[in-house]
């Protein structure tokens, strides 16, 4: 029960002790969640780190030096995330790498952007980071918007007329909910039910029950890890037969998911931002190393970006010659790469501004495993409908 | 209203029920407590979430059954009250009402924390096979764990009821409730049975958390809530009145449900909390309750 903990307290540690040993590095500032609820995704992200490091120093640091990552804990707390950001810009980072929950991120982002530091946001996706964001905030995951259109795109695929959504009003959840109204309007389905509910809720009964009355083709869920597992199961429990149950990332997409939720979760598909069975130079091999990082788990998306988020990093420092911040962010601006995570590009776009354009992939849970069922670049599986 | 709605609307009332028979389960330990020694357990909900750690330490440590946990979680429970009773309430002397709500907030942040540092902040679910598992009764679909958890509320208040109304140990706390000072007077020995009462409505508490077990997920804080539902089950019934309890807890789950059902998912909470200032404003005493003068 507390391997999770002890486990990113070990990772932190090593990362830590490079630090110790290595003398002229060059330290870079990352932000996640070592504690508190975010944690388990905070997990996910130090594996991505330490194997993105450990990448960059094997094949020679940067500008002949070894690469640091400065890490800072959040706490999984808006206010305890601002601390981090500031320690790392008095402790003059050049670049800040963060993290996970939206809320967090918006915040941070501000405050970095006010203090002209770029900041590389590596998972959380609420539309309103990048858009209409800022000349410092750079974004290689995808926006919250492409979340609700890969499902939605199935949806549409399948000749859904209706649909329901249940989601979080935290800012990612929101976004998503927020976006999927906008997309089922363009694709002429009907939103037969729109549920938010506040952070905390562990009855969705009667709501389901709801939806049940109207039986629509399809729900959408957008909810973190614990309400993904209370969801599906009332849902089971309730009766409520849609042609597919979708969820939204977050909670859907995490391995825990389908072992807390058991039968539940079979046949949910969620939007993802990252599978090993993506066909970009390196992914198997990604996935191999942040399996041996994390003690054998199965790596979530989240451990890609972060390790991607380094690599974009060291690069961004290298192209920039030095660690000056107007550099560094000068660099970014220009930088073209390709990993494993997938291609990284920041542009302008749609009303966003240094945004990583990339495509979300579709997964459904199919004999208790995660199997790519969406988009054609990933060899899709056929899905399963419910009815 | 057509028939998927209709059935949809009977489904939203029978789990209400269901839940709220857990509520009434909760509310009752918190009930007996009062009645008998006039403190307010605020660490009511923490002993819940003792009863949800229990459970699923026991099954991530040997994989055993949710509901044999009640094996443990209840006696661990009952003895857990008792030495709080015995240790920490009894010497609080006459001072109960100020100095024993302040001792039982802090309890409850005791249990808390110390299962934060144990079992860290993450929730934590358990999944056994049954968990998902539903019975039909035509068209109207109901959860087996929710059903047990009904099924347990029936029978615990059942024992508590045999107990108090049939046996000794019974007519002693009886007497104290009413009387403390007339009881002592009489040979009971009043200090050994608000240990023992403080002792069984713990007992309810882990009863409860281990339950709601198979239903929900388990995490340190998960208590506050529950002793805020407690405390209105009780109010709504009536301070101190067990069947009144009962009842209250019934009428919180359906209105929760009813309200969430109905208007918004996202007021749940608010349903309970008005149906709690009605109460006060209109039947102060709840509203199964006496005004009794103490002695």
């Amino acid at each position: 029960m507390r391997t999770p903990t002890i486990q990113s307290a070990i990772l932190l540690a090593t990362l830590m002790l490079g630090s110790a040993q290595a003398q002229g590095t060059i330290k870079i500032g990352a932000i996640t969640s070592v504690t508190g609820r975010f944690a388990e995704f905070g997990k996910m992200q130090l594996a991505g780190f330490k194997v993105g490091v450990e990448e960059v120093n094997r094949k020679g640091g940067v500008l002949g030096k070894k690469l640091e990552l400065v890490v800072e804990d959040n706490a999984s707390d808006v206010n305890k995330g601002l601390a981090a950001a500031e320690r790392l810009v008095n402790a003059g980072v050049p670049i800040v790498i963060n993290e996970y929950s939206s809320s967090l991120v918006k915040a941070q982002a501000q405050y970095l952007a006010r203090q002209k530091v770029p900041n590389l946001v590596i998972t959380s996706s609420g539309d309103d980071i990048t858009k209409p964001g800022s000349d410092y905030i750079f974004r290689l995951n995808q926006p919250a918007t492409e979340y609700a259109r890969v499902i939605l795109n199935i949806f549409r695929d399948n000749k859904f007329k209706s649909m329901a959504v249940i989601a979080g009003t935290g800012a990612f959840e929101k976004s998503v909910a927020d976006a999927a109204q906008l997309i089922a309007k363009e694709y002429g389905i009907t939103i037969m039910e729109d549920q938010r509910y506040d952070k905390g809720l562990t009855d969705f009964r009667p709501v389901l029950n709801r939806i049940k009355a109207k039986n629509p083709d399809g729900i959408l869920m957008v909810s973190y890890a614990e309400d993904s597992v209370a969801l599906m199961r009332q849902a089971r429990e309730v009766g409520v037969k849609p042609r597919l149950f979708a969820g939204g990332a977050a909670g859907f997409a995490l391995p825990e998911f389908v072992k807390d939720a058991g039968s539940a979760a079979e046949s949910v598909v969620t939007a993802t931002a990252w599978i090993p069975q993506l066909r970009y130079a390196g992914t198997q091999k990604l996935n191999v190393d942040l399996k041996k990082a994390l003690g054998g788990a199965d790596p979530s998306y989240h451990a890609a970006q972060a390790y991607a988020g380094v690599l974009v990093a060291a690069e961004a420092v290298r192209k920039a010659g030095n660690t000056d911040r107007e550099a560094v962010k000068a660099a970014l601006n220009g930088l073209t790469m390709n990993t494993s995570f997938g291609p990284i590009q920041f542009k302008d776009f749609d009303g966003f501004r240094n945004q990583n354009p990339l495509a979300m992939v579709a997964q459904q849970v199919q004999g208790g495993a995660f199997v790519p069922v969406y988009p054609k670049a990933v060899i899709p599986k056929p899905i399963k409908f419910e009815r | 209203m057509d028939s998927a709605q209709t059935t949809a609307l009977i489904q939203t009332v029978a789990q209400g029920l269901l839940t709220g028979g857990l509520y009434a389960l909760i509310g009752t330990g918190l009930s007996l407590i009062f009645g008998v020694m006039r403190v307010i357990n605020f660490a009511h909900g923490d002993f819940l979430a003792i009863g949800m750690f229990i459970t699923l330490a026991l099954f991530r440590a040997f994989d055993l059954d949710p509901y044999f946990s009640l094996l443990v979680a209840a006696p661990v429970g009952f003895a857990l009250g008792f030495l709080i009773q015995r240790v920490v309430l009894a010497r609080l002397g006459d001072r109960l009402s100020e100095a024993s709500m302040l001792a039982t907030l802090g309890l409850g942040l005791i249990i808390s924390n110390t299962l934060l540092l144990t079992f860290g902040a993450q929730p934590q679910n358990i999944n056994v096979a049954y968990a998902t598992q539903t019975v039909q009764l035509g068209g109207v679909q109901l959860s087996i764990p929710l059903i047990v958890a009904g099924l347990g509320t029936l029978v615990s208040i059942a024992a508590l009821n045999f107990v108090l109304y049939r046996t000794e140990l019974g007519r002693a706390i009886r007497a104290t409730a009413q009387n403390p000072l007339g009881a002592e007077l009489q040979g009971v020995k009043t200090a050994h049975i608000q240990a023992i009462v403080f002792g069984m409505g713990v007992a309810f508490a882990a009863i409860a958390g281990v339950l709601l077990m198979p239903l929900l997920y388990a995490f340190p804080t998960v208590g506050e809530n529950y002793t805020t539902k407690a405390f209105i089950v009780t109010v709504l019934g009536g301070l101190g009145n067990l069947p009144g309890a009962v009842v209250g807890g019934l009428v919180l789950g359906v209105i929760e449900s009813l309200g969430a059902f109905y208007v918004s998912n996202n007021y749940r909470d608010a349903y309970g909390l008005v149906a709690f200032l009605l109460v006060l404003l209109l039947r102060p005493e709840g509203l199964f309750g006496k005004t009794v003068k103490r002695v």
